[in-house]
């Protein structure tokens, strides 16, 4: 049986299974539903709950300048010793080369990552969503982002603007359905595993440590 | 992996005599329960969820020749390569097949209950693919060479010293026994693997029908790992995954995390779409998705569709007071507790699976939990009577019950022996306490004592203590 026929044929077969010999195969109506939304400074503030609830760093200022000692002291203690960035993230661009100071710190490229024996390093990028009700960031593929700050760093620190901030994942779902990108994370705090006697530890295959950065 | 479910007498007995693993279960159903409470607690709208979740699920299922078919021509479009299997062994030969034509010799796998009950790894392993779990739960179950015992924890079952014992043996690491250097040990091991490895192997929590997209759901980040790294992503999913469309999503997930771990909602969910495209700088360049059949149309098609819903949260599993008691291998197959009990006898054939479904005193609390609402005791229930009806039962019970049936529907019998039995066991008991029973009896004595029968009959009792003169 060719490819195209056994798919067939497992469609004809649950098609009886259902409904027996004759199955008709009307479409089913679609459903959906809409909750309401809130205020911009409410979701920020709910964001940073959940966020710092999972395990997640939240700093906030006036402007970068003041925040850059903590974070470069966030990344110290985690021993970072090299920065990444999206080299189409202009603002992750700049955040990484005023942070060098700080460290100090090495500015490699993605490639450099990818070594099996980097040293730990940050990934930093500008966030496209943060859904408030679980506290999550949203990073994708969508023309041609880069997925690699929230996967191999040891520390991802993300950028966040006050519109990127949506109440609940179906806005986020519904923004980005036009155009579906190859990959859509969800990412809420830092990795973690309970698969030893159930406890919790940080840093299992991804981040060890999860920075959201607010900048007017 | 070659069902034991009939052996679950004696698998359990062995099971209850482990005071280790009684400990470690205990511990970790119990860390469950109380974080899935607090979650649901904090969520004033879980019922309502459920009641969606619920609704999702069973409408998909009867019109799963619908979406199916959708979410293969979405996947298809989108240049992923769609495969459907009967069976497992036809899934295991796809698969090879696929790793042989793709070129690769080494592959990481993320955590799959469908990848077990189909022995893929064996398979692969077979075809000369070296499979690694990426998961620490199932890393570390396969350095054992164990199956895992847990939907969600794979290695419950272990204590923190075997796990120190299989790195030094296995990997060759210095003894340590402090958790969070055995998973520092686990992450700089398995970033190797997922850094040079060809294939990336998942299941899927589900497909949504109207994208051809796969969802993944982990904490570990493995999943990611595997799905954006090597050039091929191969995915095993069975049938029943499907939900109609990206909007079904948020709602369940929130019932899953809660629901498993008593998350708001996992570290990482993946939805990815299709495979890498020209301007995106990772992510594979071949994507196979195999969707299998192995039973499920049979189950579609009868009285037990609704257990097709379960989107494998665990919840029933560390409610149970037979999990509980036994832990996941007693059940001698993939699946354990309550949907392992139902599962297990739909696929594996009911005369391997029976002794499951008998293994439930019916309390009634996985289906409390269900996020998707199975009537999970009803199905016990309802396969213990397919069990009769198939002749599956043991005769001796089978009379038992028939006499038993026929004494309980006839007060005067009844009356008459009860007083019989009392004033035999008064001559054989004392204290009130009957030690041991005749055979076929003496199981509920083993253990413990059972209370004697009382001199007089029940009847009698209940008038006197109602104060109603005989």
């Amino acid at each position: 049986m060719n490819p195209a026929d056994r798919k067939e044929e497992l469609i004809r077969r649950i098609a009886v299974a259902l409904r027996g010999r004759d199955g008709a195969n009307p479409a089913p109506a679609s459903k959906a539903s809409r909750e309401g939304t809130s205020g911009e400074a409410d979701r920020i503030a709910r964001f940073r709950e959940m966020f710092e609830s999972q395990g997640g760093n939240y700093l906030a200022g006036p402007s970068l300048e003041p925040m850059l000692p903590a974070l470069g002291e966030a990344l110290r203690i985690s021993g970072v010793a090299e920065l990444f960035f999206p080299p189409d993230d202009a603002g992750a661009r700049l955040v990484a080369e005023t942070l060098v100071p700080f460290g100090p710190f090495t500015l490699v490229s993605l490639d450099e990552v990818r070594r099996p024996s980097a040293p730990p390093s940050a990934g930093i990028q500008t966030a496209e969503f943060a859904i408030a009700e679980t506290g999550t960031i949203v990073q994708t593929g969508r023309e041609g982002k880069t997925l690699l700050p929230g996967l191999l760093a040891d520390v991802h620190v993300v950028l966040l603007s006050p519109a990127v901030f949506v109440d609940r994942m179906e806005e986020c779902l519904a923004a980005l359905s036009g155009d579906l990108p190859r990959n859509i994370s969800f990412i809420t705090g830092p990795s973690r595993t309970g698969d030893i006697e159930q406890t919790i530890v940080i840093g299992a295959h991804g981040p060890k440590k999860s920075i959201a950065v607010l900048l007017p | 992996m070659e069902p034991l479910s009939r052996f679950f007498h004696r698998r359990s007995e062995k099971a209850l005599a482990d005071t280790a693993l009684q400990a470690a279960i205990s511990r970790a159903t119990g860390k469950f329960l109380g974080a899935r409470a607090d979650a649901v607690a904090a969520f004033p709208g879980f019922e309502a969820a459920r009641d969606e979740g619920s609704r999702i699920r069973r409408e998909t299922l009867d019109r799963l020749d619908f979406h199916l078919a959708r979410f293969i021509a979405e996947a298809e479009r989108r240049g992923a390569v769609v495969h459907v299997a009967r069976d497992g062994a036809e899934a295991c030969e796809i698969a090879a097949r696929v790793a042989k034509e793709e070129g690769v010799a080494l592959a990481v796998k993320s955590k799959s209950m469908l990848a077990e009950e189909i022995g893929l790894n064996e398979a692969l392993k077979s075809a000369g693919v070296d499979v690694v779990e990426a998961d620490l739960g199932e890393y570390i179950v396969q350095l054992a060479g164990e199956p895992p015992s847990h939907i969600l924890a794979p290695a419950v079952h272990m204590a923190r010293e075997r796990v120190a014992r299989l790195f030094e043996e296995k990997l060759g690491e210095p003894y340590t026994d402090r958790i969070p250097e055995l998973v520092g040990i686990a992450r700089r091991r398995l970033r190797e693997k997922f850094l040079t490895a060809g294939m990336g192997i998942t299941g899927a929590n589900f497909l949504c029908a109207d994208t051809g997209s796969v969802v993944l759901v982990t904490n570990e980040g493995n999943g990611r790992m595997g799905t954006i790294l090597p050039r091929v992503h191969l995915v095993v999913a069975g049938i029943e995954k499907v939900i109609p469309g990206l909007a079904d999503l948020p709602v369940l997930l929130r019932l899953l995390t809660r629901s498993a771990t008593g998350q708001p909602i996992s570290t990482y969910v993946s939805v990815l779409t299709g495979v890498k495209r020209p301007e995106d700088p990772e992510g594979p360049e071949r994507l196979h998705v195999i969707l299998v059949d192995n039973g499920r149309t049979g189950i579609l098609q009868g009285k037990y569709r609704d257990i097709l819903k379960c989107i494998r949260c665990g919840a029933c599993l560390n409610v149970c007071p037979v999990y509980q008691s036994v832990g996941g291998h007693a059940y001698g197959w993939v699946y354990s507790g309550p949907m392992g009990s139902v599962l297990t006898p739909l696929l594996a054939g009911l005369a391997e699976g029976a002794p499951l479904a008998n293994a439930s005193t019916l309390c009634g609390a996985c289906a409390e939990v269900c996020p998707v609402k199975i009537p999970l005791p009803e199905f016990l229930l309802e396969l213990r009577a397919d069990e009769r009806e198939q002749g599956l039962k043991d005769p001796a019970e089978v009379f038992g019950m028939k006499g038993y049936a026929a004494v309980m529907g006839r007060a005067g019998i009844l009356e008459a022996l009860e007083r019989f039995i009392g004033v035999i066991s008064q001559v054989l008991f004392k204290e009130g306490k009957a030690p041991w029973l005749p055979f076929r009896f003496s199981a509920w004595t083993d253990r413990r004592d059972f209370p004697a029968p009382s001199p007089q009959p029940f009847r009698k009792l209940w008038k006197k203590q109602r104060g109603i003169r005989p």
